[in-house]
């Protein structure tokens, strides 16, 4: 297991040199507090609503075709008096150093200047390979070109591509949202406050639980955040470097 | 033998020939659209000079121009003109209440993001893109709307990250 990952770092040295995103503008990230998260998965339904993620049936999600961009997962500990129960929301963790980067053979998914790791509906093809190389199993492929029924097609959000058959896509950290806050901006002729970039899920999270803002900017709470003693990274020892930080559960 | 490979040769170069005329076809069909009312720009653009922005409202503030509703025609041609053949059928629609079913001449694919007010206040003129509208009477797309065709001005002008894929493609 070891020298595969040896071999992947050789990888990505060669495709990328190292510290390349810390010369964009932005650097977008998550912090998600594990410790408030109560598994309501409000996040889960609002990512599909504001995406136009099509909602597959129980057949699909029985094929293993199921569209959630955000899932939660939930981890059960101890038996029936002492149980413990996590739960912890993973969404696309954006990863600087990201494995799917070096595996799309048409680049359909690379680094934009938010610090963002986007893929390109029109040029993907669907050869699945950044699915096979994503460690976090976040990436979900178009089987068909899925319809809406008659009246919720006019629910779709227009601002965000309906995409079609053959199709890879993933967590976009609602860049649709990111990008209408700096339009805004630009028009005011001023600089995006910290927290009026808000993502579906940060949005209707009950809790709280979910930050969203720029870790550019040291004066952001998501950077303050970021810097707590319990913050930690899923799979850090891939050394993906992703984006989304998690605050770990205090248990007594 | 030779003559085997050279009739398969040119069956190949005839389909390929034949495919690539028709997607050149059905590019070009619809350049300029039949439209359910003889709106003529010229005469509201060019002989009456009524700024384009006056109907498309939206241009500067929005991400599409907007097509102007009937309310709009209605507000001058409640008056000017009544007599007109054309102008009954908009009357008609507007009695209906119901809006006038354009043909869209300028389409872009779901998959591209293009807002026209940042093009508007970044200065672009209309007619860059769209031609010199004001002499036309039936409306006619002059540009290809193709991805090259972006980017030469994208180039030109050196848009800031103009080039990255995700500024146009969410």
């Amino acid at each position: 297991m070891s020298g595969v990952i040896d071999k992947i770092k050789e990888r990505l040295k060669d495709f990328r040199r190292p510290g390349y995103y810390k010369e964009f503008d932005h650097h977008y990230a998550i912090v998600i507090d594990v410790d408030r998260c109560n598994g309501c998965e409000a996040c889960v339904v609002s990512c599909y609503a504001e995406n136009n993620l099509p909602v597959v049936g129980e057949q699909g999600c029985e094929d293993n075709r199921v569209f959630n961009w955000l899932r939660i997962e939930r981890y059960i500990e101890g038996e029936y008096p002492d149980v413990k129960v996590k739960f912890i929301p993973v969404m696309c963790q954006q990863c600087d150093a990201a494995p799917c980067e070096i595996g799309c053979p048409v680049y359909a998914t690379y680094h934009n200047q938010d610090g963002l790791n986007v893929q390109v509906y029109n040029r993907c093809v669907g050869t699945f390979t950044c699915a096979t190389y994503c460690p976090y199993d976040v990436r979900r492929f178009n089987w068909f070109s899925y319809k809406w029924d008659k009246p919720l097609d006019e629910q779709l959000n227009p601002d965000v591509t309906v995409r079609e058959m053959g199709v890879m896509e993933k967590c976009t950290f609602c860049i649709q949202r990111i990008r209408g806050v700096n339009d805004k901006a630009k028009d005011g002729k001023r600089k995006v406050k910290d927290g009026e970039i808000q993502t579906a899920c940060a949005q209707s999270c009950p809790t709280g639980a979910i930050t969203f803002g720029d870790l550019m900017d040291p004066e952001s709470k998501v950077s303050k955040l970021a810097a707590s003693k319990r913050g930690y990274k899923l799979f850090e020892n891939l050394e993906t470097k992703p984006s989304v930080i998690y605050l770990k559960r205090v248990m007594d | 033998m030779i003559l085997k490979k050279l009739v398969i040769l040119a069956a190949v170069f005839f389909v390929a020939f034949v495919i690539g005329y028709g997607i050149d076809a059905a590019l070009r069909t619809d350049l300029d659209p039949v439209q359910p009312i003889k709106f003529s720009h010229k005469i509201h653009a060019g002989t009456n000079e009524i700024p384009c922005q006056f109907c498309h409202i939206y241009a500067e503030r929005s991400r599409v121009s907007g097509v102007p509703n009937v309310q709009r025609c209605m507000g001058c041609h409640k008056i000017i003109k009544t007599e007109s053949p054309e102008i009954k059928k908009l009357t008609a629609y507007w009695d209906k209440r119901e809006p006038i079913p354009w043909t869209k001449v300028h389409n872009l694919p779901d998959y591209v993001y293009f807002p026209h007010k940042r093009h508007i206040r970044a200065g672009r003129k209309c007619a860059d893109c769209h031609g010199d509208i004001a002499s036309m009477d039936r409306v006619r797309r002059v540009s290809s709307l193709q991805m090259g065709w972006c980017l030469q001005c994208h180039k030109k002008y050196d848009v800031k990250n103009g080039q990255a894929c995700w500024t146009c493609h969410i």
